[in-house]
């Protein structure tokens, strides 16, 4: 199933299919399609969300995790 | 020492440090000119260059620690900074710095680096941790890909860095176009005569 990252739960895994802003930021930080992740913090009242690739974590504004598609319930 | 790098042929051959922050570039940069630059578990220490010297094999390096930066599209002051001196010293060679255990973001700077058409050598730094963590990190095969000297380096104990230092004399230009090639397992039809089968033992004879 396809979600925005944003929306994906606390401590779910998924992978990256779609990054919908300019993608450069992102990928020079690691963060690439077909990358899998995992939701390791989301902040409340529309804070930023932290995700782990690998032994990468990255943090990330709410804004730019909404433009991220990632899919849930794949074990590549 | 900080500021404006002397230019005059004493100075030899100028190498620039780039990688992303909190790889170990000053621990390295400390490592092999003796000097002293602050050294911390933070990303961003290093927001203005520092330069030193060593001779190795009889040839001067001027070594310039660059503030760490994720990619050549610089969005702070400090990857200014990075972007500037490359700019700067078209003719220097860039000792470009992974973290052993975060290879493939490295890469992602080391090959906008390399498009430069710079000479390069990569050290891949903090091997200790990748070690504990359990990570292998392919020398040998990462060299025969890329066509430039590989270096496993661990600054803080100076495993590598005589290695790296010898090897510096190595640095070669990227060829963008045959590592692409590589990558989707075909071999260049003109290999580099310089580069070699990649056994890591040599770091490209």
């Amino acid at each position: 199933m396809q979600i925005k990252l944003s929306d994906l739960p606390y401590g779910e895994r998924a992978v990256v299919r779609e990054i919908r802003t300019p993608a450069h930021d992102l990928n020079c930080l690691g963060l690439r399609i077909g990358k899998e992740l995992k939701m390791i913090t989301k902040q409340p009242i529309k804070g930023p969300v932290v995700v782990l690739l690998g032994e990468l974590e990255i943090a990330m504004g709410l804004e730019t995790a909404e433009q991220i598609v990632v899919e849930t319930g794949t074990d590549a | 020492m900080t500021g404006r790098t002397d230019r005059s042929p004493e100075a030899g051959t100028v190498v620039l440090m780039i990688g992303n922050p909190n790889v170990g570039k000053s621990a390295l940069f400390n490592r092999m000119t003796g000097a002293n630059a602050v050294v911390s578990n933070y990303p961003g220490t290093t927001v203005d260059f520092t330069s030193g010297t060593f001779i190795e094999g009889g040839h001067t390096y001027t070594i310039i620690d660059v503030p760490g930066t994720y990619s050549l599209e610089p969005r702070d002051a400090a990857e200014e900074v990075a972007v500037r001196m490359l700019r700067d010293y078209p003719e220097a060679t860039v000792m470009i710095v992974l973290d052993a255990t975060k290879t493939d973001r490295g890469l992602y700077v080391a090959l906008e680096v390399m498009e430069r058409g710079m000479p390069c050598i990569v050290a891949v730094n903090m091997m200790d941790a990748a070690h504990e963590k359990k990570i292998t990190v392919d020398i040998a095969g990462l060299q025969r890909i890329l066509g430039v000297p590989v270096v496993s380096t661990t600054a803080t104990s100076g495993e590598g860095v005589r290695d790296l230092a010898e090897m510096l004399r190595k640095a070669q230009v990227a060829d963008i176009g045959a590592i692409a090639q590589r990558l989707r397992g075909e071999e260049p039809e003109h290999e580099s005569v310089r580069t070699c089968g990649g056994c890591g033992g040599c770091g490209g004879c």
